[in-house]
């Protein structure tokens, strides 16, 4: 009996998005809201585990109230629990206090076996969350994963490295983030989707974590946006390959000794 | 404006693992007339080297084809779980 | 004990309201469409008229995503070179505020949440599979090896009724009973729409135009004002196509849109949708048994809908008829009969009001409608007519007796031809 938990995230479908020619931000406004694709194969990596080792699978997602369809979704692929962690201090939150937020989310739960998530989200692709998570619950780690095998206590991962492939053993309790593609997700059935909508998503607020306000949310973000630049398409613009900002970049790295 | 241009401005989620409409070659092949590749709005018929071409991609679930197709080629359904054509506008 | 009260499969007009009048009756109710977000796969030419759904959703004026409302209605006939259009702007439309446009991606969505609000367990993303059966009894449906059970189907699948059909509920569609529809959306700014077409930001026009400029096909268009964006496409009956053999429905549109009086109508927008839909146009002839043990058929699935070449309506007929099986389901469960004969009922209800009524008061309008002359000689002639009127042209001017004869003289048409022709339209539409 393994106790999973999936971390999911909604997000903007990128087909939808559109850069505004004028002001140069996204135009989300079409937008349909989607499960990070994948946090898919993160759910059905999670399914497969339940199948062949037994277990409880909990989906878990930070966003508004409207997240809820994310969540309902996956239970209809095979999750069991579905929970909404969602209160207006949560908001505006980079990758630090969203790591640290679910995180707590997962030891107020009880704790996991394993956490698996996405290994990055298309609306923003840091991959920051999952090893966060790890950090935090003091978990081991495993990232860009595709394949997960669970023997003696111990999961046997394989992760995608540039170009080659790479089989590791973790134990437990451990975060392991899964690739895009990593498998074929099944289809959410009629019969579970009905099930989870009957037994609905748990809402988690900061009132059941009683987390310090100024470590999550927007107050909780070390990141600051300082600026955005739209970079000419490299393949419709070959002449201006975007190499010289990376130079610039390097030589004030070398400048200030950070890198050499 | 070329008609695949005009599809291109369409959203699909497309089931690459699950072709809702099917064709049998073998008919296709006998069909004297090739109804299809004027029927079909998403032009998924086509003749080419002289033989009948189909693919499911660029479908927009109108199901025009399956009453075109008089010789019992087409074999029509419904994509699954939401996936095919996303219509924006509608 | 079943699941449900009431299934329904469709999460369009026809079954939302369908829903949404169950529900609110204390039924029960499991609405399940094959697309997430609802409506997303749906597709109209985008004028709809809501009489009745005020009967369900009386606020839908003031809460319903709409476009623009009906201020100018239009019926055109196009040639090669000219436009002869009648404008029928009215401030009866205006003050009655019950034509709108829509788009359906954005309308299905809410009124799906409507149905929801009502109690209805809506359900997005699944496409079913089956119709469940037991003893000849429509007892569910199934999907993925699962079978959901309910009093009662309410079979609001659209046009391609292939649940219905692969029950053996109806024959599959033939040539006659279908339209194509061809649609796209033209993006341009509402100040731009507002000031091309001689409208405020809420009212619209629409127009509805009989293509005389193509050879050998009878096609209906249409044009549509939304906020910032045109609807416009073509509607080509499946029988026409087949005999015509050489034209590609794609490229029907892009004629359209080629033609003198629309292209500068959308000069300067840009195509951000392209899709199809087929459109009930058989008329009475294609409606199948409408009930039986278990189920009752819906909107486009019924054959719901009514063209007369000049008029093209079907939403309403969705509305409506999704309403009456709705509360034909909830006086069934009244008296715990979910047989044919006490779904009958829905039948005697739907010949009550203009959906069987207008069926049968024009069930030989594709008489009309498929005659050839309608589309390319008539609109011809009217050209012709007014050339002679209103072209100074340094000739001897005629009457308008002789100008006719000289017209159809010369489009080779037969004056017996013409006034028999003219009786049945007159007989029929």
């Amino acid at each position: 009996m393994l106790k999973i938990a999936v971390m999911i995230k909604q997000v903007p479908d990128s087909q939808d998005i559109s850069i505004d020619p004028v002001t140069k931000t996204l135009n989300r406004s079409m937008a349909r809201n989607v499960v990070n694709p994948p946090d898919v194969n993160a759910t059905e990596a999670a399914v497969q585990l339940k199948d062949r080792y037994g277990g409880e699978i909990t989906v878990i997602t930070m966003g508004p109230p409207m997240a809820d369809s994310a969540l309902l979704q996956l239970m209809g692929m095979g999750a069991d629990n579905g929970v909404l962690v969602t209160d207006r201090v949560f908001a505006g939150a980079d990758t630090w206090p969203t790591a640290f937020t679910l995180a707590s989310v997962a030891d107020y739960l009880g704790g996991f076996d394993v956490i698996l998530c996405g290994e990055e989200t298309t609306d923003s692709s840091t991959g920051h969350v999952g090893p966060g998570i790890a950090e935090f619950m003091g978990y081991e780690q495993a990232t860009y994963v595709h394949k997960v095998e669970y023997e003696n206590g111990f999961f046997v991962v394989v992760r995608d490295i540039e170009g080659a492939e790479e089989t590791i053993k973790i134990g437990k309790p451990a975060v392991i983030t899964i690739t895009l593609n990593a498998n074929d997700p099944r289809n959410p059935t009629l019969k579970r989707k009905i099930a989870a909508y009957k037994k609905g998503v748990k809402l988690v607020t900061n009132k059941e974590l009683q987390l310090d306000p100024a470590c999550i949310g927007l107050k909780g973000s070390p990141t600051i946006v300082k600026d955005m630049k739209t970079v000419p398409d490299p393949v419709k613009n070959p002449s201006k390959p975007g190499i010289e900002e990376l130079d610039k970049i390097v030589s004030v790295l070398i400048e200030r000794g950070i890198v050499k | 404006m070329d008609i695949k241009e005009r599809l291109g401005k369409t959203k699909y989620d497309v089931d690459k693992s699950y072709a809702h409409i099917t064709v049998d070659e073998s008919i296709c092949e006998k069909c004297p007339h090739h109804f299809c590749v004027m029927a079909c709005p998403a032009q998924c018929y086509t003749i080419q080297d002289g033989k009948l071409n189909f693919q499911y991609e660029d479908c927009v679930e109108c199901g025009t084809c399956s009453i075109a197709c008089d010789q019992g080629s087409v074999k029509w359904t419904f994509p699954k779980a939401g996936k095919g054509v996303i219509y924006k506008y509608g | 004990m079943p699941d449900y009260d009431a299934i329904v499969v469709g999460a369009g007009n026809a079954g939302s309201a369908a829903a949404i009048t169950m529900a609110s009756k204390g039924l029960s109710v499991l609405l399940v469409d094959r697309s997430d977000p609802p409506g997303a796969k749906n597709l109209s030419g985008g004028v709809l008229w809501g009489n009745d759904l005020a009967q369900i959703l009386p606020k839908w004026q003031n809460e319903a995503p709409l476009e623009r409302f009906i201020q100018d209605k239009k019926i055109g006939f196009l040639t090669d070179k000219s436009s002869i259009i009648i404008d029928f702007k009215t401030k009866i439309f205006e003050d009655n505020k019950v034509g709108h446009t829509v788009l359906r991606s954005k309308f299905d969505p809410w009124l799906a949440k409507k149905a929801k609000e009502a109690g209805a367990v809506v359900i997005p993303g699944i496409t079913v599979e089956s119709l469940a059966k037991k003893d000849g009894k429509i007892i569910g449906v199934e999907e993925s090896g699962d079978v959901i059970t309910a009093d009662v189907v309410i079979l609001a699948e659209g046009i391609n009724p292939r649940l219905s059909i692969e029950a053996g509920l109806r024959e599959p569609l033939q040539d006659w009973e279908v339209s194509v529809g061809v649609k796209e959306i033209i993006k341009l700014s509402p100040q731009k729409i507002e000031d091309r077409f001689n409208l405020t930001p809420n009212s619209g026009m629409a127009s509805e135009y009989i293509m005389g400029n193509l050879e050998e096909l009878n096609v209906g268009a249409f044009f549509y004002t939304n906020k910032d964006s045109i609807s416009l496409g073509i509607v080509a009956p499946m029988e026409q196509l087949r005999e015509n053999g050489i034209t590609h429905t794609y490229d029907i549109i892009e004629q359209f849109k080629e033609h003198p009086s629309i292209a500068p109508l959308i000069e300067g927008g840009t195509v951000a949708e392209y899709g199809a839909h087929m459109i009930p146009e058989g008329g009475l002839g294609m409606v199948p048994k409408l009930y039986g043990d278990g189920y009752m058929i819906v909107g486009d699935a019924a054959g719901f809908g009514f063209s007369n070449g000049l008029v093209l309506q079907g939403m309403n007929y969705a509305f409506l008829s999704g309403i009456l099986a709705g509360e034909t389901a909830a006086e069934a469960k009244g008296r715990n009969n979910f047989s044919s004969d006490s779904l009958a009922l829905y039948r005697q209800k739907l010949e009550k009001t203009y959906v069987l009524k207008d069926l049968k008061t024009f069930k030989d309008i594709r008489k009309v409608t498929g005659n050839r002359s309608m589309y390319t000689t008539y609109p011809k002639m009217l050209e012709s007519i007014l050339l002679e009127m209103l072209w100074e042209r340094g000739q001897p001017k005629k009457k308008i007796r002789e100008i006719l004869g000289s017209c159809a003289a010369d489009l080779n048409v037969g004056k017996l031809k013409t006034a028999t022709d003219f009786y049945y339209m007159y007989r029929r539409m």
